[in-house]
């Protein structure tokens, strides 16, 4: 695979019409790779019952995506699944656990916890607010916990992630195309903005009883 | 005497000789598949028999206890909800038990009458996913989908009423978030009629299996006098052979209205634990077939719900039987609408320490065994 995906567009750039191959080429392999996720188990707490459990089992079946097979090893699986509260002291963990993965590696983000902080967003002393500090996220799937529907959409975005993302000519290198569109007038500074307020005036507000 | 971790990782002095084996020291977790999330279990091994454990915490410690100091009491709930989330109803009742205590809210007979049914349906539920992966955890994945089966058809009896799947967040000081849906006792009346026999199929499945019986059976035997000791609660003490039960000792709710037994091992080992949680689904059903026929009429909140509950000051304690233990709330009210100190005892910290005492002399393989039968929450643990 490394020789498809790293040397065979060197010697075929050179070659008329390669261009037309190598986009073929690349559609195959993301095609396979978007059919076969294999997510690693990682469930830190709540929404491992949801996303891992409920949705692996019966009548949900996340095996009709193609993602059921669950590793337990970091080492043979592609899809970081982080279900459920990341802590400061669990944070270094799943920074080693994100780095042993093999490239292409893929991040879902299942929770309010893992995305902002969620119910433990104000005067948690030891609660990550948002994982996107530690590791890179692809998708990221908010509720708290998400339904198993809501996983299994957080999947199927991924896949059309991973097919339009990448190409052999330059692999590593991720594009991210347009799947969901902010409302009208809106604009993600504004978003970052108002957060970014809500925090200062909770910092300040001083006394418990007054906040 | 008080023992770092440094102190236990020290290699023994007597080492040496041609034949002697030598002790070592293994992770198991925080990234672990049958640690039920994120514990870590360091073990002291000498080849395949563990010589001791050593639980690490703190991996999933969210600072549950001082997130409620500011928050008023009605607030506290919905983190509860995600303290042992597989009994999330019953932790809710824990809290709304210590505030209605302090406060001095009376309950009427319906919101009561639908406590119980709702404490014990999630108990079911509980045990049905237990039940699953303490097969998963032994090999087999086929119990696994059994007991996901049918949780689904009873967590669609608890969305049609509270709208939520897992982290219910239904029952609060005064009373209940909403009353129950048209359907409900028809419903539960139906799951009834079918999880019955599906228990007995349970048992067919994996309790009449050898391969699982020659797993649980007379592997990690835990002392009455020990479980005592180390406080553990629920199905784990039990199996030990001490039938408290807070149901009966303690009544709350309705439980000393309706009629069941306590299931109480004699061994105490991890076929011990299987089997009085297995019998422990189908007392929840008595409890249930009981009280579901005649729901008294009446309010489902008591409380007007934009009002912020005073309680007087002073120290409270309250407490019930979650589907894993004692889950105790310990207050220090200043007299405002927010609590000064809240302290939580929950079950699973004390029934995880019970393995320092069950695991030296096993083996790794039964490590897994113990751990299962012990059904740990750790988000439960570590707050």
């Amino acid at each position: 695979m490394g020789l498809i995906t790293e040397k065979l567009p060197l010697y075929l750039d050179p070659v008329p019409g390669s261009s037309w191959f190598l986009g073929k080429l690349d559609e195959v392999i993301n095609w396979s790779r978007a059919n076969s996720l294999w997510p690693l188990t990682f469930g830190t707490s709540c929404c491992a019952i949801e996303v891992m459990m409920a949705a692996g089992a019966s009548r949900h079946d996340v095996a009709r995506f193609g993602a059921e097979v669950a590793r337990p090893s970091p080492r043979q699986a592609d899809l970081l699944v982080v279900a459920g509260t990341i802590v400061k002291r669990m944070a270094p963990r799943l920074r080693t656990l994100y780095e042993q993965m093999a490239e292409p590696r893929y991040v879902i983000a299942t929770g309010s916890c893992v995305i902002s902080g969620g119910p433990f967003i104000y005067h948690s002393y030891s609660t990550l607010r948002g994982l996107d500090g530690v590791v890179p996220v692809d998708v990221y799937v908010p509720g708290c916990p998400p339904r198993p529907e809501a996983y299994f959409y957080g999947i199927l975005t991924l896949q059309k992630l991973i097919k339009e993302g990448e190409t052999v000519r330059r692999p590593g290198e991720r594009r991210k195309p347009v799947l969901a569109a902010l409302p009208a007038g809106m604009t993600v500074d504004q978003i970052q903005e108002e957060m970014r307020s809500l925090l200062v005036t909770e910092k300040n507000s001083g006394d418990r009883r007054n906040g | 005497m008080v023992s770092t971790l440094e102190d236990r990782v020290r290699p023994p002095a007597a080492a040496g000789g041609p034949l002697s084996t030598q002790e070592f020291f293994i992770n198991m977790g925080p990234q672990h598949p049958s640690t039920h999330g994120v514990l870590r279990l360091v073990l002291k091994l000498d080849g395949e028999t563990v010589r001791e454990v050593i639980p690490v915490l703190g991996y999933i410690h969210r600072g549950i206890e001082k997130i409620g100091e500011h928050q008023t009491y009605r607030q506290f709930v919905h983190l509860s909800d995600r303290l042992d989330y597989l009994s999330a109803l019953m932790n809710n009742w824990a809290v709304s038990l210590t505030v209605e205590k302090a406060a001095k809210i009376e309950l009427n007979d319906r919101i009561q009458v639908i406590r119980t049914i709702m404490a014990e349906l999630q108990r079911i539920q509980s045990h049905q996913l237990w039940w699953g992966v303490l097969g998963m955890d032994l090999g087999a994945f086929t119990p696994f989908l059994y007991g996901f089966r049918d949780r689904e058809v009873l967590t669609d009896v608890f969305e049609e009423t509270m709208g939520a799947r897992l982290t219910m967040n239904y029952i609060q000081p005064g009373g209940l978030m909403q009353d129950i849906h048209p359907n409900f006792v028809e419903r539960v009346k139906s799951f009834l009629k079918y999880f019955k026999p599906k228990l007995a199929e349970y048992e067919e499945l994996l309790g009449g299996n050898v391969i699982l019986q020659e797993r649980l059976r007379k592997v990690g035997r835990l002392e009455a006098k020990t479980a005592v000791s180390m406080g553990a609660t629920g199905p784990v003490l039990r199996a030990s052979g001490v039938a408290h039960d807070l149901r009966k000792k303690e009544p709350y709710g309705v439980y000393s209205k309706v009629a069941f037994d306590v299931p109480v091992g004699t061994m105490g080992d991890c076929w011990d634990r299987y089997w009085v949680r297995i019998e422990e689904m189908r007392q929840s059903m008595r409890i249930v077939e009981q009280l579901i026929d005649n729901i008294p009429a009446g309010k489902h909140l008591l409380v007007k719900p934009a009002i912020v509950i005073k309680v007087p000051q002073g120290l409270y304690y309250g407490q019930v039987e979650t589907a894993r233990g004692i889950l105790g709330i310990f207050v220090v009210a200043d007299g405002t609408g927010y609590p000064y100190r809240i302290h939580l005892r929950t079950p699973n910290f004390n029934n995880l320490w019970s393995i320092t005492a069950i695991a030296p002399g096993l083996r790794v393989a039964d490590l897994v065994a113990i751990l299962s039968s012990l059904d740990i929450v750790v988000p439960d643990i570590d707050r």
